[in-house]
């Protein structure tokens, strides 16, 4: 069942500026009204699930610091460690240009290392001779090492030829014997072909003769009884 | 010392050039300028924006503060009013002929609406924060600032009244208004939880 003061009475409880006498009024209505007291307690459940918020951190930014400092004329502040070592690159600036500007060379060897001022320069000549000698030395070295692979090279061809050579002779004798045992073999076994049909062929003509001698004496005996 | 005091005692620091004062007055206040941007622009990147603009304008007016009035008001103020900016700023970028008709009335009615607001995308994992911003995103502009200011920044009618140039009367009815529609989103949000 509505009220028709629900809207009016609702929009009033939330106002601060609200009377004493009209927040009893207010508060006996809510009391007796099931629809109005209803409809309030739904909007506070609406305002309390808001109330759930949970305030996120502010990503991180300037804060308009660097702008501060600008308009006022404030240097950043710089540390002490900073300011008691800030003479350090310039130191080693000053250092480098000196290496540069007196040429300094730092040789080592096995005896330790020494130092010596404008010294590679006066050897320009030196180094050039120095590099003529080792292009001479790295040709003669290229020389010596042709020679020794066309040496290689020709010895190897003509191993090579021979054992091709010997290998040829070696399959042909080969060759020859295996066709002579061959020939050998096909002679053999012929003449045992041969040595067998002769034996047949008399073996047949035996049977042959004794077959007319039993019809000689069958043919006698017939005779006989006549 | 109150609150109130440590404010004018740090604006009066900042103005003569302490930059150590000026951070301090600022780290009062940023997380509450930062949520409250958060809230009325549902993202993270707008809601930075708007912080920077507000500070910015304390930094440039803090010599215009009297004193008078309580810091903390003064700086929602000029929030209201920047939030303003940024929403008309946001009109005329993204303006579409169907607003033309209805622009005349509260300066945030047409503040980012609904498809702006992401609030999954933007807040992360805080499961409350994005519930939160879920209902708001149901709120036309002006109701979503009188929420902000009646809720979360505990004004009064009147204080809502002054800064936003309306009668007390239409604040308590759009609060109430607001309410009514929370009610029903938070209702349809526990349905469908």
């Amino acid at each position: 069942m509505s009220c028709p003061k629900t809207h009016y009475l609702l929009q009033e409880y939330f106002s601060e500026g609200l009377s004493a006498v009209a927040r009893n009024e207010l508060d006996r209505h809510l009391a007796d009204c099931a629809h109005c007291n209803a409809q309030l307690e739904s909007v506070l459940l609406a305002q309390q699930d808001l109330q759930q918020w949970q305030e996120q951190r502010v990503p991180h930014w300037d804060r308009h610091l660097e702008l501060f400092r600008q308009e006022h004329h404030i240097d950043r502040p710089v540390s002490r460690f900073l300011l008691s070592w800030q003479w350090l690159p310039t130191a080693a600036s000053l250092a480098m240009l000196c290496v540069l500007l007196l040429n300094v060379n730092v040789i080592s060897n096995d005896s330790g290392f020494s130092i010596s001022f404008a010294g590679p320069s006066a050897s320009g000549s030196n180094l050039n001779a120095q590099l003529a000698d080792f292009e001479q030395a790295q040709r003669l070295e290229m020389q010596q090492l042709v020679a020794r692979v066309e040496g290689r090279q020709d010895s190897t061809s003509v191993q090579l030829l021979q054992a091709v050579m010997e290998q040829a002779q070696q399959s042909t004798a080969d060759s020859f014997d295996q066709m002579y045992a061959y020939f050998e073999q096909q002679r053999l076994l012929d003449l045992q072909d041969m040595r067998a049909g002769y034996e047949q062929l008399v073996d047949s003509d035996y049977e042959t003769i004794r077959s007319l001698q039993q019809l000689v004496n069958y043919v006698g005996y017939q005779s006989d009884i006549r | 010392m109150s609150l109130i005091d440590e404010d004018q005692a740090l604006i009066a620091s900042a103005l003569k050039g302490s930059a150590y004062a000026w951070e301090k007055l600022v780290k009062r206040y940023e997380l509450k300028i930062y949520n409250h941007g958060l809230r009325l622009t549902g993202n993270s990147s707008d809601a930075m924006d708007l912080m920077q603009e507000v500070f910015l304008g304390v930094y440039r007016n803090l010599h215009r503060f009297r004193g008078d009035a309580k810091f903390s008001s003064w700086i929602f103020r000029i929030a209201h009013n920047k939030a303003v900016d940024m929403n008309r700023r946001k009109r005329l970028m993204t303006s579409s002929p169907k607003f033309s008709a209805d622009d005349e009335g509260d300066e945030f009615e047409k503040f980012p609406g609904k498809k702006e607001l992401e609030p999954e995308n933007r807040l992360g994992s805080i499961e409350q924060n994005v519930r939160v911003l879920k209902m708001l995103s149901e709120l036309s502009s002006d109701q979503r600032s009188i929420v902000e200011l009646k809720i979360f920044q505990s004004l009064t009618f009147d204080e809502i009244a002054e800064l936003q140039d309306i009668s007390a009367n239409t604040a308590k009815t759009r609060f109430y208004s607001a309410l009514k529609k929370l009610k029903v989103v938070s209702e349809e949000q526990n349905v469908l939880s």
